[in-house]
Protein backbone atom coordinates (compact mmCIF):
# COMPACT_ATOMS: atom_id res chain seq x y z
CA UNK A 1 0.00 0.00 0.00
CA UNK A 2 2.03 3.04 -1.21
CA UNK A 3 -0.27 6.41 -1.11
CA UNK A 4 1.68 9.37 -2.03
CA UNK A 5 0.60 12.85 -1.80
CA UNK A 6 1.96 15.36 -4.44
CA UNK A 7 1.26 18.67 -3.85
CA UNK A 8 3.44 21.00 -5.68
CA UNK A 9 1.35 23.39 -6.33
CA UNK A 10 3.09 26.19 -8.18
CA UNK A 11 1.83 29.92 -7.07
CA UNK A 12 1.17 31.86 -10.13
CA UNK A 13 -1.96 33.46 -9.10
CA UNK A 14 -0.56 36.55 -7.34
CA UNK A 15 2.36 37.35 -9.90
CA UNK A 16 0.73 39.55 -12.84
CA UNK A 17 -2.68 40.20 -10.89
CA UNK A 18 -2.33 43.69 -10.71
CA UNK A 19 -1.55 45.97 -7.93
CA UNK A 20 1.57 46.84 -5.62
CA UNK A 21 2.24 43.35 -6.03
CA UNK A 22 3.18 42.75 -9.42
CA UNK A 23 5.15 46.19 -9.56
CA UNK A 24 7.04 44.64 -6.25
CA UNK A 25 7.56 41.41 -8.55
CA UNK A 26 8.53 42.99 -11.55
CA UNK A 27 11.02 45.00 -9.62
CA UNK A 28 12.71 41.86 -8.14
CA UNK A 29 12.88 40.06 -11.26
CA UNK A 30 14.65 42.79 -12.47
CA UNK A 31 17.24 43.14 -9.96
CA UNK A 32 18.08 39.45 -10.08
CA UNK A 33 18.65 39.92 -14.32
CA UNK A 34 20.58 42.70 -13.46
CA UNK A 35 23.02 41.02 -10.86
CA UNK A 36 23.20 37.89 -12.82
CA UNK A 37 24.25 39.69 -15.37
CA UNK A 38 27.47 41.52 -14.20
CA UNK A 39 28.05 38.49 -11.97
CA UNK A 40 28.00 36.52 -15.36
CA UNK A 41 30.32 38.97 -16.88
CA UNK A 42 32.26 39.69 -14.22
CA UNK A 43 33.12 36.03 -14.22
CA UNK A 44 33.56 35.20 -17.79
CA UNK A 45 35.46 38.71 -19.08
CA UNK A 46 36.08 41.19 -16.30
CA UNK A 47 37.77 38.63 -13.45
CA UNK A 48 41.46 36.85 -14.00
CA UNK A 49 41.80 33.43 -13.14
CA UNK A 50 45.15 33.00 -13.31
CA UNK A 51 44.92 33.22 -9.61
CA UNK A 52 43.09 30.00 -9.67
CA UNK A 53 44.16 28.25 -12.70
CA UNK A 54 48.35 28.77 -12.47
CA UNK A 55 48.24 27.31 -8.51
CA UNK A 56 45.46 24.37 -8.97
CA UNK A 57 48.15 22.23 -7.37
CA UNK A 58 49.03 24.46 -4.40
CA UNK A 59 44.80 24.68 -3.39
CA UNK A 60 44.79 20.87 -3.67
CA UNK A 61 48.05 19.99 -2.07
CA UNK A 62 49.70 23.16 -0.37
CA UNK A 63 54.09 23.24 -1.00
CA UNK A 64 54.05 19.09 -0.63
CA UNK A 65 57.11 18.14 -2.50
CA UNK A 66 56.81 17.74 -5.92
CA UNK A 67 58.20 13.77 -6.07
CA UNK A 68 55.71 12.87 -3.50
CA UNK A 69 52.32 14.95 -4.65
CA UNK A 70 50.91 11.45 -5.90
CA UNK A 71 51.01 10.19 -1.97
CA UNK A 72 48.18 13.07 -1.10
CA UNK A 73 46.52 13.01 -3.84
CA UNK A 74 45.87 9.57 -4.09
CA UNK A 75 44.65 10.28 -0.76
CA UNK A 76 41.89 12.73 -2.43
CA UNK A 77 40.92 10.46 -4.95
CA UNK A 78 40.37 7.73 -2.63
CA UNK A 79 38.22 10.49 -0.51
CA UNK A 80 36.44 11.52 -3.44
CA UNK A 81 35.28 7.82 -4.93
CA UNK A 82 34.25 6.54 -1.26
CA UNK A 83 32.26 9.43 -1.10
CA UNK A 84 30.69 8.58 -4.66
CA UNK A 85 29.98 5.12 -3.54
CA UNK A 86 28.78 6.44 -0.50
CA UNK A 87 26.11 8.08 -2.34
CA UNK A 88 25.19 5.68 -4.27
CA UNK A 89 22.21 3.93 -3.79
CA UNK A 90 23.48 0.58 -2.55
CA UNK A 91 20.40 -1.65 -1.31
CA UNK A 92 23.37 -4.85 -0.40
CA UNK A 93 24.02 -5.00 3.16
CA UNK A 94 27.30 -6.01 2.55
CA UNK A 95 28.39 -3.58 0.35
CA UNK A 96 27.45 -0.68 2.84
CA UNK A 97 29.81 -2.38 5.47
CA UNK A 98 32.42 -2.66 3.06
CA UNK A 99 31.76 1.14 2.81
CA UNK A 100 32.01 2.15 6.72
CA UNK A 101 34.96 0.28 6.63
CA UNK A 102 36.66 1.89 3.52
CA UNK A 103 35.86 5.23 5.50
CA UNK A 104 37.83 3.81 8.67
CA UNK A 105 40.84 3.19 6.95
CA UNK A 106 40.49 6.67 5.26
CA UNK A 107 41.69 8.45 8.55
CA UNK A 108 45.03 6.22 9.07
CA UNK A 109 45.41 6.21 5.29
CA UNK A 110 45.52 9.78 5.11
CA UNK A 111 47.96 10.59 8.28
CA UNK A 112 50.37 7.76 6.42
CA UNK A 113 50.08 9.07 2.45
CA UNK A 114 50.75 12.48 4.11
CA UNK A 115 53.65 12.17 7.08
CA UNK A 116 55.67 8.98 5.12
CA UNK A 117 56.65 5.44 7.18
CA UNK A 118 55.52 1.92 6.33
CA UNK A 119 58.49 2.32 3.34
CA UNK A 120 57.57 6.02 2.22
CA UNK A 121 59.69 9.12 2.41
CA UNK A 122 58.59 10.74 5.87
CA UNK A 123 57.49 14.54 4.48
CA UNK A 124 57.39 16.94 7.67
CA UNK A 125 54.42 18.58 8.41
CA UNK A 126 55.47 22.28 7.43
CA UNK A 127 54.97 21.23 3.80
CA UNK A 128 51.23 19.88 3.87
CA UNK A 129 48.76 22.03 3.15
CA UNK A 130 45.95 23.14 1.18
CA UNK A 131 42.60 21.03 0.83
CA UNK A 132 44.09 17.93 2.02
CA UNK A 133 45.68 19.45 5.09
CA UNK A 134 42.10 21.02 5.61
CA UNK A 135 40.05 17.70 5.03
CA UNK A 136 43.02 15.86 6.76
CA UNK A 137 42.39 18.35 9.89
CA UNK A 138 38.70 17.96 9.76
CA UNK A 139 38.36 14.27 9.45
CA UNK A 140 40.99 13.32 12.36
CA UNK A 141 39.34 15.45 14.66
CA UNK A 142 36.24 14.81 14.05
CA UNK A 143 36.91 10.75 14.32
CA UNK A 144 38.84 11.52 17.60
CA UNK A 145 35.78 14.00 18.85
CA UNK A 146 33.26 11.51 18.13
CA UNK A 147 33.95 8.47 20.87
CA UNK A 148 35.40 11.30 23.12
CA UNK A 149 32.08 13.25 22.96
CA UNK A 150 29.97 9.83 23.14
CA UNK A 151 32.29 9.08 26.59
CA UNK A 152 31.60 12.56 27.86
CA UNK A 153 27.65 12.27 27.17
CA UNK A 154 27.72 9.04 28.97
CA UNK A 155 30.08 9.95 31.82
CA UNK A 156 27.08 12.77 32.42
CA UNK A 157 24.53 10.31 32.78
CA UNK A 158 26.36 8.51 35.38
CA UNK A 159 25.28 7.72 38.72
CA UNK A 160 28.90 8.50 39.91
CA UNK A 161 29.26 11.91 41.39
CA UNK A 162 32.98 11.67 40.57
CA UNK A 163 32.29 10.56 37.00
CA UNK A 164 29.45 13.04 36.14
CA UNK A 165 31.05 16.19 37.64
CA UNK A 166 33.95 16.16 35.67
CA UNK A 167 32.65 15.41 32.43
CA UNK A 168 29.91 17.94 33.18
CA UNK A 169 32.58 20.73 34.09
CA UNK A 170 34.68 19.39 31.13
CA UNK A 171 31.66 20.46 28.71
CA UNK A 172 30.78 23.90 30.23
CA UNK A 173 34.42 25.14 30.34
CA UNK A 174 35.40 24.41 26.89
CA UNK A 175 32.09 25.70 25.28
CA UNK A 176 33.09 28.65 27.38
CA UNK A 177 36.26 29.64 25.87
CA UNK A 178 36.64 30.88 21.96
CA UNK A 179 37.76 28.16 19.53
CA UNK A 180 41.00 30.62 18.56
CA UNK A 181 42.07 30.56 22.17
CA UNK A 182 41.93 27.09 22.40
CA UNK A 183 43.94 27.35 19.18
CA UNK A 184 46.36 29.03 20.65
CA UNK A 185 46.63 26.92 24.16
CA UNK A 186 47.52 24.34 21.41
CA UNK A 187 50.30 26.48 19.01
CA UNK A 188 51.53 27.68 22.13
CA UNK A 189 50.84 25.98 25.17
CA UNK A 190 51.20 22.33 24.76
CA UNK A 191 54.86 22.01 23.89
CA UNK A 192 55.18 24.41 27.06
CA UNK A 193 53.65 21.40 28.84
CA UNK A 194 55.88 18.50 27.38
CA UNK A 195 59.61 17.59 27.84
CA UNK A 196 61.86 19.34 25.46
CA UNK A 197 62.63 16.08 23.80
CA UNK A 198 58.89 15.25 23.00
CA UNK A 199 58.53 17.79 20.13
CA UNK A 200 54.61 17.55 18.88
CA UNK A 201 53.92 18.98 15.12
CA UNK A 202 51.65 21.38 14.68
CA UNK A 203 49.07 19.59 12.74
CA UNK A 204 49.05 17.15 14.98
CA UNK A 205 48.61 19.79 17.43
CA UNK A 206 46.00 21.24 15.91
CA UNK A 207 43.88 18.02 15.54
CA UNK A 208 44.30 17.50 19.60
CA UNK A 209 43.06 21.25 20.26
CA UNK A 210 40.23 20.63 17.91
CA UNK A 211 39.64 17.21 18.85
CA UNK A 212 39.21 18.78 22.65
CA UNK A 213 37.35 21.37 21.14
CA UNK A 214 34.86 19.91 19.29
CA UNK A 215 33.84 16.95 22.01
CA UNK A 216 32.27 18.96 24.06
CA UNK A 217 29.93 20.07 21.37
CA UNK A 218 29.78 16.54 20.64
CA UNK A 219 28.86 15.21 24.03
CA UNK A 220 25.86 18.28 24.43
CA UNK A 221 24.54 16.59 20.83
CA UNK A 222 24.77 13.17 21.58
CA UNK A 223 23.20 13.65 25.23
CA UNK A 224 20.29 15.49 23.74
CA UNK A 225 19.85 12.62 21.48
CA UNK A 226 20.58 9.98 24.61
CA UNK A 227 17.87 11.58 26.41
CA UNK A 228 15.24 11.49 23.87
CA UNK A 229 14.98 7.45 24.12
CA UNK A 230 12.48 6.99 26.03
CA UNK A 231 13.02 4.52 29.68
CA UNK A 232 11.02 1.52 28.09
CA UNK A 233 13.50 0.79 25.50
CA UNK A 234 16.02 0.33 28.00
CA UNK A 235 13.60 -1.70 30.34
CA UNK A 236 12.88 -3.69 27.46
CA UNK A 237 16.17 -4.31 27.23
CA UNK A 238 16.93 -5.02 30.20
CA UNK A 239 14.01 -7.39 31.12
CA UNK A 240 15.87 -9.77 28.50
CA UNK A 241 18.54 -10.02 30.81
CA UNK A 242 20.99 -7.72 28.54
CA UNK A 243 23.99 -6.28 31.00
CA UNK A 244 23.92 -2.25 31.15
CA UNK A 245 26.78 -2.02 28.83
CA UNK A 246 24.93 -4.22 26.65
CA UNK A 247 21.67 -2.18 26.56
CA UNK A 248 23.96 1.03 25.75
CA UNK A 249 25.82 -0.90 22.79
CA UNK A 250 22.72 -1.85 21.25
CA UNK A 251 19.77 -0.21 22.18
CA UNK A 252 20.19 3.30 23.71
CA UNK A 253 23.68 4.16 21.77
CA UNK A 254 22.45 3.21 18.09
CA UNK A 255 19.19 4.86 18.52
CA UNK A 256 20.37 8.18 20.29
CA UNK A 257 23.38 8.57 17.57
CA UNK A 258 20.99 8.50 14.35
CA UNK A 259 18.98 10.69 16.27
CA UNK A 260 22.15 13.01 16.52
CA UNK A 261 22.87 12.55 13.27
CA UNK A 262 21.85 16.41 12.33
CA UNK A 263 23.46 17.62 14.74
CA UNK A 264 26.30 15.85 14.35
CA UNK A 265 26.63 16.53 10.85
CA UNK A 266 25.98 20.42 11.74
CA UNK A 267 28.88 19.87 14.17
CA UNK A 268 31.24 18.57 11.02
CA UNK A 269 30.92 21.54 8.96
CA UNK A 270 31.26 23.77 11.37
CA UNK A 271 34.78 21.91 12.30
CA UNK A 272 35.70 22.10 8.69
CA UNK A 273 34.93 26.28 8.35
CA UNK A 274 36.90 26.39 11.52
CA UNK A 275 39.99 24.67 10.24
CA UNK A 276 40.53 28.04 8.46
CA UNK A 277 41.37 29.76 11.74
CA UNK A 278 44.83 27.83 11.33
CA UNK A 279 45.90 29.88 9.01
CA UNK A 280 46.04 32.69 11.77
CA UNK A 281 48.54 30.36 13.45
CA UNK A 282 50.59 29.13 10.10
CA UNK A 283 49.21 26.20 9.04
CA UNK A 284 48.90 26.81 5.02
CA UNK A 285 45.53 24.83 4.86
CA UNK A 286 42.85 25.98 1.70
CA UNK A 287 42.42 29.41 3.57
CA UNK A 288 46.22 29.94 4.36
CA UNK A 289 47.35 28.90 1.56
CA UNK A 290 44.97 31.80 -0.61
CA UNK A 291 46.91 34.48 1.55
CA UNK A 292 49.84 33.38 0.77
CA UNK A 293 49.44 33.72 -2.55
CA UNK A 294 47.53 36.71 -2.61
CA UNK A 295 50.96 37.95 -0.88
CA UNK A 296 53.19 37.31 -3.80
CA UNK A 297 53.40 39.89 -6.63
CA UNK A 298 52.20 37.95 -9.58
CA UNK A 299 48.44 38.15 -8.12
CA UNK A 300 48.65 41.24 -5.94
CA UNK A 301 45.31 42.79 -5.95
CA UNK A 302 43.31 39.41 -7.01
CA UNK A 303 41.30 38.86 -3.62
CA UNK A 304 38.20 38.76 -5.06
CA UNK A 305 38.72 35.66 -7.29
CA UNK A 306 41.33 33.78 -4.95
CA UNK A 307 38.49 34.00 -2.31
CA UNK A 308 35.36 33.76 -4.44
CA UNK A 309 37.43 30.51 -5.81
CA UNK A 310 37.96 29.10 -2.20
CA UNK A 311 34.42 29.90 -1.00
CA UNK A 312 33.16 27.40 -3.80
CA UNK A 313 35.50 24.85 -2.61
CA UNK A 314 34.82 24.98 0.80
CA UNK A 315 30.53 24.88 -0.53
CA UNK A 316 31.32 22.21 -2.25
CA UNK A 317 33.22 19.81 0.08
CA UNK A 318 30.40 20.94 2.97
CA UNK A 319 28.02 20.09 0.62
CA UNK A 320 29.29 16.59 -0.40
CA UNK A 321 29.35 16.10 3.63
CA UNK A 322 25.76 17.25 3.75
CA UNK A 323 24.95 14.44 1.45
CA UNK A 324 26.70 11.49 2.80
CA UNK A 325 24.95 12.50 6.39
CA UNK A 326 21.78 12.68 4.42
CA UNK A 327 22.61 8.80 2.82
CA UNK A 328 23.80 7.43 6.50
CA UNK A 329 20.25 8.99 7.63
CA UNK A 330 18.94 6.99 5.33
CA UNK A 331 20.64 3.90 5.80
CA UNK A 332 20.28 3.92 9.62
CA UNK A 333 16.54 5.20 9.18
CA UNK A 334 14.21 2.17 10.22
CA UNK A 335 11.44 3.48 8.38
CA UNK A 336 12.26 2.09 4.94
CA UNK A 337 9.36 1.97 3.85
CA UNK A 338 5.24 2.65 4.31
CA UNK A 339 3.72 2.42 7.75
CA UNK A 340 1.14 0.33 8.33
CA UNK A 341 -1.58 1.73 10.55
CA UNK A 342 -1.54 0.58 14.58
CA UNK B 1 3.01 -27.70 43.99
CA UNK B 2 6.92 -25.95 43.81
CA UNK B 3 6.32 -22.25 44.47
CA UNK B 4 7.26 -20.13 41.16
CA UNK B 5 7.06 -16.46 42.91
CA UNK B 6 6.95 -15.54 46.08
CA UNK B 7 5.73 -12.67 47.89
CA UNK B 8 5.42 -11.96 51.87
CA UNK B 9 4.29 -8.55 52.22
CA UNK B 10 6.17 -6.22 50.05
CA UNK B 11 5.95 -2.33 50.09
CA UNK B 12 7.27 -0.01 47.58
CA UNK B 13 6.74 3.49 47.80
CA UNK B 14 7.22 6.31 45.19
CA UNK B 15 8.42 9.37 46.21
CA UNK B 16 6.49 11.46 48.60
CA UNK B 17 4.30 8.94 50.67
CA UNK B 18 2.57 7.71 47.44
CA UNK B 19 2.48 3.81 48.27
CA UNK B 20 1.91 1.80 45.03
CA UNK B 21 2.38 -1.51 46.97
CA UNK B 22 1.34 -1.89 49.97
CA UNK B 23 2.10 -5.32 52.03
CA UNK B 24 1.30 -7.20 49.24
CA UNK B 25 1.76 -10.93 49.73
CA UNK B 26 0.99 -13.65 46.98
CA UNK B 27 1.71 -16.58 45.76
CA UNK B 28 2.40 -18.55 42.08
CA UNK B 29 2.74 -21.59 41.58
CA UNK B 30 4.75 -23.69 39.02
CA UNK B 31 2.44 -23.72 35.84
CA UNK B 32 -0.37 -21.40 36.66
CA UNK B 33 -2.15 -18.73 35.16
CA UNK B 34 -2.63 -15.60 37.34
CA UNK B 35 -4.47 -12.61 35.86
CA UNK B 36 -4.28 -9.35 37.79
CA UNK B 37 -6.96 -6.73 37.66
CA UNK B 38 -7.89 -3.35 39.38
CA UNK B 39 -8.67 -0.24 38.63
CA UNK B 40 -5.51 2.14 36.82
CA UNK B 41 -2.55 3.28 39.14
CA UNK B 42 -3.77 0.42 41.90
CA UNK B 43 0.16 -0.60 41.10
CA UNK B 44 -0.45 -3.90 39.24
CA UNK B 45 2.60 -2.58 36.77
CA UNK B 46 4.35 -2.44 39.85
CA UNK B 47 3.70 -5.67 41.63
CA UNK B 48 4.92 -7.47 38.22
CA UNK B 49 7.37 -5.05 37.64
CA UNK B 50 9.03 -6.17 40.91
CA UNK B 51 9.06 -9.62 39.43
CA UNK B 52 12.04 -9.14 36.99
CA UNK B 53 13.71 -6.55 38.98
CA UNK B 54 12.51 -3.66 37.23
CA UNK B 55 11.27 -2.05 40.33
CA UNK B 56 12.99 -2.58 43.55
CA UNK B 57 10.74 -2.82 46.51
CA UNK B 58 11.23 -0.98 49.85
CA UNK B 59 10.46 -4.45 52.74
CA UNK B 60 9.51 -7.54 52.23
CA UNK B 61 10.54 -11.11 50.89
CA UNK B 62 10.42 -11.73 47.38
CA UNK B 63 12.11 -15.07 45.68
CA UNK B 64 11.70 -15.71 42.35
CA UNK B 65 11.92 -19.23 40.87
CA UNK B 66 13.79 -19.84 44.31
CA UNK B 67 16.01 -17.04 44.08
CA UNK B 68 15.94 -13.89 46.76
CA UNK B 69 15.47 -10.28 45.09
CA UNK B 70 15.53 -8.43 47.83
CA UNK B 71 15.83 -4.73 48.70
CA UNK B 72 19.23 -4.02 48.25
CA UNK B 73 19.55 -4.73 44.44
CA UNK B 74 21.95 -7.16 43.84
CA UNK B 75 22.83 -7.49 39.94
CA UNK B 76 23.67 -11.13 39.78
CA UNK B 77 20.66 -12.00 41.17
CA UNK B 78 18.49 -9.92 39.39
CA UNK B 79 20.53 -11.13 35.97
CA UNK B 80 19.83 -14.66 36.76
CA UNK B 81 16.17 -13.92 37.37
CA UNK B 82 15.51 -11.78 34.41
CA UNK B 83 17.16 -14.83 32.03
CA UNK B 84 14.30 -16.88 33.33
CA UNK B 85 11.34 -14.54 33.31
CA UNK B 86 9.92 -12.60 30.06
CA UNK B 87 8.20 -10.35 29.89
CA UNK B 88 5.41 -7.87 27.69
CA UNK B 89 4.93 -4.70 27.86
CA UNK B 90 1.31 -2.66 27.29
CA UNK B 91 3.54 -0.57 24.30
CA UNK B 92 5.53 -3.83 23.13
CA UNK B 93 8.53 -2.27 23.60
CA UNK B 94 10.17 -3.53 20.25
CA UNK B 95 13.81 -2.39 19.28
CA UNK B 96 12.63 0.26 16.40
CA UNK B 97 15.93 0.32 14.94
CA UNK B 98 16.57 -3.58 14.43
CA UNK B 99 14.42 -6.25 12.33
CA UNK B 100 11.77 -8.40 13.90
CA UNK B 101 14.18 -10.98 14.02
CA UNK B 102 17.33 -9.17 15.23
CA UNK B 103 14.38 -8.16 18.48
CA UNK B 104 14.51 -11.71 19.04
CA UNK B 105 17.83 -12.77 18.40
CA UNK B 106 19.61 -10.41 20.63
CA UNK B 107 19.26 -11.69 24.19
CA UNK B 108 20.33 -15.55 22.80
CA UNK B 109 22.96 -14.23 21.09
CA UNK B 110 24.33 -11.80 23.49
CA UNK B 111 23.21 -13.02 27.04
CA UNK B 112 23.08 -16.94 26.17
CA UNK B 113 25.84 -16.73 23.88
CA UNK B 114 24.13 -18.75 21.25
CA UNK B 115 25.55 -18.45 17.99
CA UNK B 116 23.81 -16.09 14.94
CA UNK B 117 22.58 -19.83 13.37
CA UNK B 118 21.24 -21.31 16.82
CA UNK B 119 19.33 -18.41 17.52
CA UNK B 120 18.03 -17.85 14.17
CA UNK B 121 16.24 -21.23 14.06
CA UNK B 122 14.91 -20.65 17.45
CA UNK B 123 13.44 -17.80 16.63
CA UNK B 124 12.06 -18.93 13.05
CA UNK B 125 10.28 -21.40 15.18
CA UNK B 126 9.14 -19.32 17.78
CA UNK B 127 7.89 -16.76 14.53
CA UNK B 128 6.13 -19.42 12.93
CA UNK B 129 4.47 -20.38 16.82
CA UNK B 130 2.94 -17.05 16.62
CA UNK B 131 2.04 -16.92 13.52
CA UNK B 132 4.19 -14.16 11.91
CA UNK B 133 7.40 -15.66 10.12
CA UNK B 134 6.97 -13.62 6.98
CA UNK B 135 7.25 -10.58 9.33
CA UNK B 136 11.38 -11.67 10.39
CA UNK B 137 13.07 -9.37 8.12
CA UNK B 138 10.69 -5.93 8.54
CA UNK B 139 11.48 -3.25 10.93
CA UNK B 140 8.38 -3.17 13.90
CA UNK B 141 6.93 0.27 12.35
CA UNK B 142 6.33 -1.92 9.45
CA UNK B 143 3.99 -4.39 11.51
CA UNK B 144 0.41 -3.59 12.60
CA UNK B 145 0.35 -3.29 16.13
CA UNK B 146 -0.89 -7.29 17.04
CA UNK B 147 1.60 -8.60 15.14
CA UNK B 148 4.11 -5.99 17.02
CA UNK B 149 2.51 -7.38 19.78
CA UNK B 150 3.59 -10.89 18.89
CA UNK B 151 6.93 -10.70 18.13
CA UNK B 152 7.21 -9.09 21.17
CA UNK B 153 5.60 -12.47 22.94
CA UNK B 154 8.56 -14.46 20.71
CA UNK B 155 11.39 -11.79 21.68
CA UNK B 156 10.45 -12.65 25.47
CA UNK B 157 9.95 -16.68 24.36
CA UNK B 158 13.23 -16.59 23.41
CA UNK B 159 15.35 -16.81 25.92
CA UNK B 160 13.12 -20.03 27.30
CA UNK B 161 11.61 -18.34 30.52
CA UNK B 162 10.12 -20.00 33.07
CA UNK B 163 7.91 -17.37 33.97
CA UNK B 164 5.83 -15.31 31.42
CA UNK B 165 4.90 -11.67 32.79
CA UNK B 166 2.23 -9.54 30.81
CA UNK B 167 1.51 -6.63 31.28
CA UNK B 168 -2.02 -4.91 29.94
CA UNK B 169 -0.66 -6.73 26.54
CA UNK B 170 -3.57 -5.86 24.88
CA UNK B 171 -4.19 -2.47 26.02
CA UNK B 172 -3.02 -0.95 22.98
CA UNK B 173 -4.50 -2.48 20.51
CA UNK B 174 -7.61 -1.96 17.67
CA UNK B 175 -10.42 -4.36 19.06
CA UNK B 176 -9.85 -6.25 15.89
CA UNK B 177 -6.23 -7.31 17.05
CA UNK B 178 -6.62 -8.04 20.43
CA UNK B 179 -7.73 -11.37 19.54
CA UNK B 180 -4.44 -12.81 17.54
CA UNK B 181 -3.15 -11.50 21.05
CA UNK B 182 -5.20 -13.24 23.76
CA UNK B 183 -4.76 -16.13 21.09
CA UNK B 184 -1.22 -16.38 21.12
CA UNK B 185 -1.25 -15.63 25.05
CA UNK B 186 -3.89 -19.05 25.13
CA UNK B 187 -1.62 -21.30 23.58
CA UNK B 188 1.55 -20.69 25.78
CA UNK B 189 -0.86 -21.24 28.28
CA UNK B 190 -1.79 -24.31 27.41
CA UNK B 191 1.43 -25.65 26.91
CA UNK B 192 1.86 -25.27 30.68
CA UNK B 193 3.87 -22.09 31.25
CA UNK B 194 3.48 -20.47 34.45
CA UNK B 195 2.04 -17.01 33.65
CA UNK B 196 1.08 -13.48 35.20
CA UNK B 197 -1.36 -11.77 32.99
CA UNK B 198 -2.18 -7.82 34.22
CA UNK B 199 -5.43 -7.79 31.74
CA UNK B 200 -8.76 -5.99 31.48
CA UNK B 201 -9.79 -8.88 29.23
CA UNK B 202 -12.41 -11.09 31.45
CA UNK B 203 -13.61 -13.20 28.65
CA UNK B 204 -9.95 -14.01 28.59
CA UNK B 205 -9.24 -14.26 32.03
CA UNK B 206 -12.27 -16.48 32.84
CA UNK B 207 -11.23 -18.80 30.19
CA UNK B 208 -7.93 -19.01 30.85
CA UNK B 209 -6.80 -18.13 34.88
CA UNK B 210 -6.24 -20.20 37.60
CA UNK B 211 -6.67 -17.48 39.99
CA UNK B 212 -7.83 -14.14 39.60
CA UNK B 213 -5.98 -11.03 42.37
CA UNK B 214 -7.54 -8.03 42.47
CA UNK B 215 -5.78 -5.43 43.55
CA UNK B 216 -6.91 -1.85 44.72
CA UNK B 217 -4.72 1.66 45.86
CA UNK B 218 -1.65 -0.82 46.09
CA UNK B 219 -3.19 -3.29 48.49
CA UNK B 220 -4.06 -6.96 47.10
CA UNK B 221 -8.10 -6.86 47.89
CA UNK B 222 -9.18 -10.34 47.13
CA UNK B 223 -7.77 -13.56 45.68
CA UNK B 224 -10.08 -16.05 43.61
CA UNK B 225 -10.60 -18.34 41.19
CA UNK B 226 -12.31 -16.78 37.97
CA UNK B 227 -15.64 -18.65 38.63
CA UNK B 228 -15.98 -16.93 42.17
CA UNK B 229 -14.51 -13.80 41.32
CA UNK B 230 -16.41 -13.16 38.09
CA UNK B 231 -20.21 -14.21 39.18
CA UNK B 232 -19.91 -13.80 43.10
CA UNK B 233 -16.79 -11.72 44.32
CA UNK B 234 -16.55 -11.94 48.14
CA UNK B 235 -15.49 -8.06 48.47
CA UNK B 236 -17.63 -5.30 47.94
CA UNK B 237 -14.77 -3.36 46.10
CA UNK B 238 -14.39 -6.19 43.99
CA UNK B 239 -18.02 -6.29 43.51
CA UNK B 240 -18.05 -2.95 42.87
CA UNK B 241 -14.83 -2.69 39.60
CA UNK B 242 -16.68 -5.03 38.39
CA UNK B 243 -19.95 -3.20 37.69
CA UNK B 244 -18.15 -0.70 35.86
CA UNK B 245 -16.13 -3.10 33.59
CA UNK B 246 -18.71 -5.69 32.65
N1 LIG C 1 8.16 5.60 38.33
C1 LIG C 1 7.19 6.07 39.15
N2 LIG C 1 7.40 7.20 39.86
C2 LIG C 1 6.46 7.68 40.68
N3 LIG C 1 5.26 7.11 40.88
C3 LIG C 1 4.98 5.98 40.20
C4 LIG C 1 5.94 5.40 39.29
N4 LIG C 1 5.40 4.28 38.78
C5 LIG C 1 4.16 4.17 39.32
N5 LIG C 1 3.92 5.18 40.18
C6 LIG C 1 2.71 5.35 40.97
O1 LIG C 1 2.44 4.14 41.62
C7 LIG C 1 1.05 3.87 41.60
C8 LIG C 1 0.78 2.54 40.94
O2 LIG C 1 1.12 2.63 39.57
P1 LIG C 1 1.02 1.41 38.58
O3 LIG C 1 1.68 0.24 39.19
O4 LIG C 1 1.54 1.86 37.26
O5 LIG C 1 -0.54 1.17 38.50
P2 LIG C 1 -1.37 0.32 37.44
O6 LIG C 1 -0.42 -0.43 36.59
O7 LIG C 1 -2.24 -0.56 38.30
O8 LIG C 1 -2.19 1.28 36.68
C9 LIG C 1 0.37 5.03 40.89
O9 LIG C 1 -0.12 5.91 41.86
C10 LIG C 1 1.49 5.66 40.12
O10 LIG C 1 1.28 7.04 40.01
MG1 LIG D 1 -0.13 -0.34 34.46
Amino acid sequence: MRKIFKQKRIKTGHFLDGGIESVINIFLVLIIIVCSFKAFNWILFVADWTVVTKNLHLYALGSYPREYQWRPLTWLLLLFSTILLTLFKNKSKLVRRFIYCIWIILIPAGIILHSGGIGLAPVQTRYWGGLSLTILLTICSAAFALPIGILLALGRQSDMFLVRNPCKLYVELVRAIPLIAVLFFGQLLIPLFLPVDIELNRVLRAIIAFTLFSAAYVAEDIRSGLQSIPKTQKEAAQALGLSNIHVMQFIVLPQALRIALPALTNQAIGLLQNTSLMAILGLVELLGITRSLLANPEFIGRYLEAYIWIGFVYWFTCTAMALISNRLEKDLSPDKSDRINL
Amino acid sequence: MKSAIEAKRITKTFGHGNMALDNVSLDVTSGEILVIMGPSGSGKSTLIRTFNGLESIDSGKLEILGIPLDSDKNQQQVSLIRRQVGMVFQQFNLFPHLSILENITLAPIQVQGCSAAEAETKAFELLIQMGIEDQARKHPNQLSGGQQQRAAIARALALNPKIMLFDEPTSALDPEKVKEVLDAIKSLANKGMTMVVVTHEIGFAREVSDRVVFMDEGKVIEISSPNTFFIDAKEERSRRFLNQVM
